[in-house]
């Protein structure tokens, strides 16, 4: 063990400060020390995407980086998504085409589309299929997956025309 | 208001079959907001890893766990030792038989428990294990279960008497130290009569491999003992809280009534969270030890290395038929590779769970099966895979059977199943291997599958695309 650094992130608009080893997970910091237990626990090899957060506008898996290389960052978890009062479209779409059962997956899945429809605004089926390649699901098949981000994407889609 | 409703009306009054319905779970996971087991906290609760063997067999010469008590945060470690005077060291399994909890002398399979190290987090978890200095001798290791029945190599020591015999198991008398049963159905030999004087007849030699679940959340378990109440609460991934709650009873004395086990949110399943692992025993115990909470979930190696695995089935088939394609007898032995200890998820009365199943859709007037179980140096296992206990095995063997005669016949196989189909008129139907079928009408929904894939445009279009 060596000696711990003081580390500080921004995590869903709140500034956290805290001393951690240098071995200390960023999962594991979300999870243990500050409570957020949306993003899970599948692999902790960057394989499944369970993990998945938004650091500085970028997708990561938050199981194979550690707390200190996050310094000074800016993080977004599921929690920072959409609450109960202001469902984001993709949390509304999955709840509305059946892209989940056990659930597990869902926050990193919602997490990485966010960042998806952000990088594609009106994807094909192949570009989801690609831009959601990291996140693995076992229940559903991904059908139904593809299904509630092309229904986000439409309606964000027609909610910013409509602004406009 | 209206006299008469519609049908549709008042199907969709209803609210019942076909009607479209939405999950109430969904919400929370949307939003982040499952209470998966790993999300649970308690106060002062500690953290439960183990120490697993690297090696298939070997002997345990040694455990040595001075280092590993020294490293900071970590309580406890656990070792077969610790658990003997308490009689924990072994655990009755859901199939007959009985697993190590912590390795007892000699490990069986790569991965297996050997000591639960017991610590304040994760972190000093891993850093005690690293600590936990295990000396082993390797032994000769039997990965394939035909090896396995002739080997001189005995995998489970604790089943053979000291005269040497090899006494019955929960499924009746073994053949062999590394056999754990045999299971038949059906009549052997009006079986092979049939097939033997059959005028056509077609063999196939199939592998259905070993296979792992694998559900996005891995399995684990917080056991939390009152010691001022004497009741245990136990969070777990349980597909089988009821099981669970059973062996935990059996196995620390605690009456049962005084158990609570909850399943919260699980993150997928598929057979693997049916089974009862060394890690909810090692928790328990270790709560007890302690006074305090006690977590343990695996990682994914843990979990793809150790926990239960599905399939394992090496087939073997007989099927005959006259010209016409009308079946006759089928015969099936299956050769189960089970690891180190039966810990089959199937209800204990079936062996082989559903396996006389095989003789499938078909009116199959003769039929036979045999399955010999056979210890190996793999993990443990044997759950029903997105399946009832056994009949993805069962339906695999019986369709490839189809297959097989209808090349043999140069018939269609879509052709032979709709001639060998039960007929609609034959329910309640007496299958040859046992099971009454109370109802069904195989011709109408083959002729509608056969449709809705456009199956005459399909051969058309194979016949086009391949030119011998």
């Amino acid at each position: 063990m060596s000696k711990k650094k003081h580390v500080t992130l921004n995590v869903n608009g709140k500034t956290e400060e805290f001393l951690a080893e240098p071995r200390e997970l960023l999962i594991y910091t979300l999870r243990e020390r500050l409570n957020i237990t949306g993003p899970h626990i599948g692999c902790e090899t960057s394989h499944c995407g369970a993990c998945t957060v938004t650091i500085n506008g970028k997708s990561v898996k938050s199981c194979t980086m550690f707390a200190v290389q996050a310094e000074g960052a800016e993080i977004t978890t599921i929690e920072g998504i959409g609450g109960p009062d202001n469902l984001h479209p993709l949390q509304e779409a999955f709840k509305e085409h059946h892209g989940l059962q056990c659930g597990y997956c869902t926050p990193g899945m919602i997490t990485r589309a966010t960042k998806l429809l952000e990088e594609i605004p009106n994807p094909t089926e192949a570009e989801i299929r690609f831009g959601m390649a990291g996140n693995l699901c076992r229940c559903t098949g991904y059908q139904n997956i593809v299904k509630s981000i092309q229904a986000a994407a439409a309606q964000m889609s027609a909610a910013k025309e409509a602004a406009e | 208001m209206k006299d008469e409703i519609t049908r549709e009306e008042r199907v969709d009054n209803l609210k019942g079959m076909g009607c479209s319905r939405k999950r109430v779970e969904d919400a929370r996971f949307t939003q982040g907001k499952g209470n998966y087991v790993d999300d649970i906290k308690l106060d002062g609760m500690l953290f439960g890893d183990f120490v697993r063997s690297p090696y298939a067999h070997a002997r345990v010469k040694s455990i040595n766990k001075d280092t590993a008590l020294k490293v900071p945060g970590v309580l406890a470690v656990l070792t077969a030792d610790d658990l003997r005077p308490l009689g924990l060291h072994w655990m009755p399994t859901l199939a007959g038989d009985k697993q190590m909890v912590l390795a007892d002398g000699k490990v069986l399979f790569q991965g297996q428990e050997v000591a639960f190290v017991v610590a304040e987090d994760r972190y000093a978890a891993a850093d005690g294990i690293e600590a936990v200095e295990v000396e082993y001798e390797e032994l000769p290791v039997l990965v394939n279960p035909f090896e396995a029945l002739k080997s001189d190599v005995v995998l489970r020591e604790d089943l053979v008497a000291e005269d040497g015999s090899i006494p019955a198991g929960a499924h009746g008398p073994r053949k062999h130290h590394n056999h754990i049963f045999t299971w038949e159905a059906g009549d052997k030999g009006p079986t092979e009569e049939v097939i033997a004087n059959a005028e056509v007849v077609a063999e196939e030699s199939m592998y259905y491999h070993r296979t792992h679940p694998c559900p996005l959340e891995t399995c684990g378990c917080v056991a939390s003992m009152d010691k001022v109440n004497g009741k245990l609460t136990l969070w777990g991934t349980f597909q089988a809280p009821h099981a669970i709650r059973t062996v935990v009873s059996l196995i620390s004395g605690i009456e049962e009534h005084n158990i609570r086990v909850i399943s919260p949110d699980i993150g997928g399943g598929f057979g693997n969270k049916v089974g009862a692992y060394p890690g909810y025993v090692c928790s328990v115990v270790a709560s007890i030890v302690t006074g305090k909470p006690v977590k343990w979930i695996e990682d994914r190696m843990d979990n793809l290395m150790t926990t239960a695995f599905a399939r394992d089935y090496h087939m073997n088939g007989k099927i005959s038929a006259t010209k016409e394609g009308k079946i006759t007898g089928l015969q099936c032995h299956v050769t189960a590779d089970h690891g180190g200890f039966d810990a089959c998820a199937d209800p204990t009365k079936f062996p082989a769970g559903f396996m006389n199943i095989c003789t499938g859709s078909y009116d199959i007037p003769t039929a036979f099966l045999e399955v010999d179980g056979v210890y190996t140096n793999k993990a443990p296992g044997g759950v029903s895979y997105r399946c009832s206990f056994r009949v993805t095995e069962a339906v695999y063997f019986i369709e490839r059977m189809i297959e097989v005669l209808a090349i043999k016949l140069n018939m269609d196989a879509a052709e032979l199943r709709r001639i060998n189909f039960i007929k609609k008129e034959q329910f309640p139907y007496k299958a040859a291997l046992g099971w009454e079928y109370d109802s069904g009408d195989y011709h109408t929904a083959w002729d509608k599958a056969l449709k809705t894939v456009d199956y005459d445009g399909l051969r058309a279009e194979q016949a086009q695309r391949v030119r011998f």
